[in-house]
């Protein structure tokens, strides 16, 4: 059989609506050309992220039913922390709201001026958690994954290279960390391979660096390992996420993504004095430490979300409808990034859209295209999320300029992706009507989440939404 | 003979869903508490029969606030229960611009990122430990402006909340008011034993602190049991609905911080709310940075859907009449057997004096935690 279904059905479903293009390319203007400003009720099909909108397990609804919200020892919480334990094999465990707070936390008290976070690819709300603590965060990628349509097993992986040589500028004693993203969100949704970790852990150990995963997505990163790495053929997707774990000193998760959750986040680390500093920063700005400012019928989800996630047959199933849409893609010529990730297709955007200058996004201009033409809501990976400025307050354009179409995990069904698939085929075909865009307003920090942009030969529309953010220039 | 204490209330709801509890024995008890060190926040809730370590986060929601909760829209971005929740806040409160958090805490820490400049001065209705902690990482300093009263347990004030205004006005004199950013209002101050301030004392403050351009900023998590006892208690407020009173609380101050784990009936959640679009601007960035977009600020769609309905559930006069109700109860029960507790008795909780209650023991072999024990 060559169909692969998915290992679930539908048990409670959300209706979406309508909306015609008019209507759609009016709102798009009221949120001028930001789909973060969009109505999520005026979304069509919404591939904006594939964090925290997942459709949860009818066993994790019954562990919302039996959350124990008590302020302190919750037994969610025990389970919780018991779970953790097991997949990452380390002793400290402490939850938060999100993983950015997880972040915040860590690089409040490892960061801060003249230290460097280095990284395969750091995702933006970390390389904002870094550059506020006034650290500097260095992307060392492998240099398959810098380009889009260049296939390669692991496109995520660090360049352990350019690693020992960074070492060597800056001094060890510079780096108070190295975090490994698996799956590279930034750089495709790409993984890591269980060599380049133990690589990394290396060069880590020589030099007295702790090692960090980014973990969000582990069970995908594990499952790829399984897929393409000699000798994990046959080691079930738990073993190979427990090895991935034991070569790091400490994990920060966003638990919106594998595991199922609508909200929640936690760190887990071996070290026994970072985490009483990272408890004293919790109980600050997130909770008590044994529910770090989530529900405790979250942490009950989050539990069960976590054994979920690492089942072969629904691993299969998410890899696999990760490929049908950037296989459809591909054959009708659109350029996307090769081979497909593990949570989102990602088209390339520069290629897609040659003849918009990346001064005119074109990432975000085919972002909006998308939405016009059939109200679907994706995400520019690019010049807008990542680019800077230089002293002349000219663009320092990102490496890639990618749209990402996050998949969320259980949601949609194969119609909907085939529709997916079909509106960006039509938007393909009339890709030289597409018009780049100029920024209005935008902020200091995370600006992508807020900006405000037009048709690049727009007049400036008047919204007054258009007010809220620092003028730019 | 016994005297009958009166109740001439019911609760204007009755049980739908219930949690089974674990009894234990006193050597179970005594055990479980050896292993937490004698720390009733180390204890495991399973070993716990009725629990009173706060009243944050621990409500039962409503079947309307479950049935929410099914409608959560998880969308990233433009969530429909966001919209929701920014209307009933401003409809409700008064509050212009609606920022979520996901707990108070998170609200607090934002606004003073915003508000506070280093070697600013806080006057506040005595502290709260995670509002003060707060304001001192942002390098601000907390004075405390309650009236004296209030750290007496016995003494009766029906307003034991309130602010004197004489301490503020010195602080104005000694610091000058471009040092005070703003007043930190507590609605039922908690550390005070869950005690009300007076319409009346607010409106003052708000003249005081409009002649020197100083805002006030509201912490409101228990609004509603403040508004309850101005009701009860100050002239001219016995016909209004506790819904119109809050209203005109939150009318008084400039904007507000609330952890919606208490009065909001939630399990988990906050806001931030303000009046002042720059306040509002810088706290739509820093958001981001800390909580999650601003039209999520780190809370699942469905817990802002069960907010916004917990909202309007908290306003009503028979929720919050069965609500302080009970605690005057017990409060009662207390005093008629002759348990020392802090009077008057607060909205939320009931305070023991354990230094009266167990006076042979010294200050410095904690009487109060040896009774929680």
């Amino acid at each position: 059989m060559n169909t692969i279904i998915e290992p679930f059905k539908i048990k409670s479903v959300e209706p979406i609506f309508f909306t015609t293009k008019e209507e759609r390319i009016a709102i798009l203007r009221k949120a001028n050309y930001n789909p973060f400003l969009i109505p999520a009720k005026d979304v069509l099909i919404d591939l904006l992220t594939d964090s925290g909108t997942s459709a949860m397990s009818s066993d994790q609804w019954a562990g919302i039913m039996k959350g124990d919200e008590s302020y302190a020892g919750s037994e969610s919480f025990f389970r919780f922390e018991e779970t953790i334990k097991n997949i990452t094999g380390m002793p400290i465990v402490i939850p938060t709201h999100q993983g950015r707070a997880a972040e915040k936390i860590l690089f409040n008290i490892i960061g801060g001026k003249g230290k460097f976070i280095v990284s395969n690819t750091l995702f933006d709300t970390t390389r904002a958690n870094i550059e506020f603590s006034g650290a500097e965060g260095i992307d060392l990628l492998c240099e398959e994954g810098k380009h889009p349509c260049v296939p390669a097993a692991f496109k995520g992986n660090m360049d352990v290279e350019a690693f020992k040589k960074f070492i060597r500028e800056k001094g060890a004693g510079n780096i108070p960390l190295c975090i490994l993203t698996i799956t590279n969100n930034s750089g495709g949704g790409q993984p890591v391979s269980m060599q380049n970790v133990k690589e990394v852990k290396q060069v880590c150990m020589e030099n007295n660096i702790p090692l960090f995963l980014d973990a969000c997505r582990f069970a995908e990163n594990s499952y790829f390992i399984k897929l393409r790495e000699e000798g994990y053929a046959n080691r079930s997707v738990e073993e190979i996420a427990q090895e991935l774990f034991s070569y790091a000193d400490g994990c920060t998760m966003s638990a919106k993504k594998d595991a199922f959750a609508n909200i929640g986040g936690f760190l887990a680390m071996q070290d026994e004095q970072l985490a009483k500093k990272c408890r004293n920063l919790l109980i600050i700005t997130e909770g008590f430490p044994t529910y770090g400012g989530l529900a405790g019928r979250d942490l009950e989800a989050i539990s069960i979300g976590l054994k979920e996630v690492m089942m072969e047959d629904y691993l299969r199933y998410r890899i696999r409808s990760i490929e049908y849409l950037t296989n459809k893609l591909m054959a009708a010529g659109v350029p996307v990034m090769q081979p497909a990730g593990g949570h989102a297709a990602y088209i390339d955007a520069k290629e897609f859209l040659p003849h918009i200058p990346v001064e005119q996004y074109p990432g975000q201009a085919l972002v909006a295209a998308l939405y016009v033409e059939g109200g679907i809501r994706s995400v520019e990976i690019g010049s807008l999320m990542f680019g800077k400025y230089d002293g002349e307050g000219k663009l320092i354009p990102a490496q890639m300029e990618l749209v990402r179409l996050a998949i969320p995990r259980r949601v949609y069904t194969q119609s909907h992706i085939d529709y997916v698939a079909e509106v960006i085929i039509e938007t393909f075909k009339k890709r030289k009507e597409i018009k780049g865009l100029q920024i209005i307003e935008e902020a200091e920090i995370l600006r992508h989440f807020t900006v405000q942009l037009k048709e690049s030969n727009d007049e400036v529309p008047s919204c007054p939404e258009c007010l809220f953010i620092k003028q730019f220039v | 003979m016994k005297k009958k204490i009166k109740r001439s209330w019911a609760e204007p709801y009755k049980m739908k869903m219930v949690e089974l509890l674990k009894m234990t024995t006193p050597s179970q008890r005594k055990k479980a508490l050896d292993e937490a060190g004698y720390n009733t926040f180390l204890l495991r809730s399973e070993d716990v029969y009725i629990d009173l370590l706060t009243d944050s986060g621990t409500s039962a929601m409503s079947d309307r606030q479950w049935a929410g909760m099914m409608l959560g829209d998880e969308a990233y971005a433009g969530s429909r229960n966001f919209y929701h929740l920014e209307e009933t806040i401003q409809s409700i409160y008064g509050y212009k611009y609606v920022i979520p958090t996901h707990q108070g805490r998170g609200a607090e820490n934002i606004l003073s990122h915003i508000l506070i400049k280093k070697g600013d001065i806080i006057p506040g209705n005595m502290y709260f430990t995670t509002t003060r902690l707060h304001q001192e990482l942002a390098g601000g300093k907390f004075e405390d402006i309650i009236i004296d009263e209030a750290h007496d347990p016995e003494n009766e004030h029906p307003f034991k909340g309130n602010v004197d205004l004489d301490k503020l006005d010195k602080l104005i004199k000694k610091y000058g008011a471009n040092k005070i950013p703003y007043v930190s209002i507590a609605t039922s101050v908690n550390m005070a034993g869950g005690q009300p301030i007076s319409m009346q004392n607010l409106r003052e403050l708000r003249t005081l602190t409009r002649k020197h351009n100083i805002r006030i900023i509201h912490d409101m998590t228990r609004v509603a049991e403040n508004a309850y006892f101005i009701q009860q208690r100050e002239n001219g407020y016995e016909n209004k609905k506790v819904k119109e009173i809050i209203k005109e609380i939150c009318s008084l101050t400039d904007g507000a911080t609330m952890s919606a784990k208490k009065d909001a009936l939630v399990n988990i959640g906050g806001f931030l709310a303000v009046n002042d679009w720059d306040v509002f601007e810088e706290a739509r960035n820093l958001v981001v940075v800390y909580e999650g977009l601003h039209t999520y600020g780190g809370l699942a769609g469905r817990d802002m859907e069960a907010m916004a309905i917990g909202i309007h559930e908290s306003v009503s006069d028979d929720h919050i009449r069965a609500r302080v109700g009970q605690v005057i109860y017990l409060g009662e029960q207390m005093i008629h057997y002759g348990v020392p507790i802090v009077k008057p008795i607060g909205g939320h909780g009931i305070f023991v004096d354990a230094k009266k209650f167990l006076p042979h023991l010294p200050q410095d072999s904690f009487p109060a935690q040896t009774l929680a024990a």
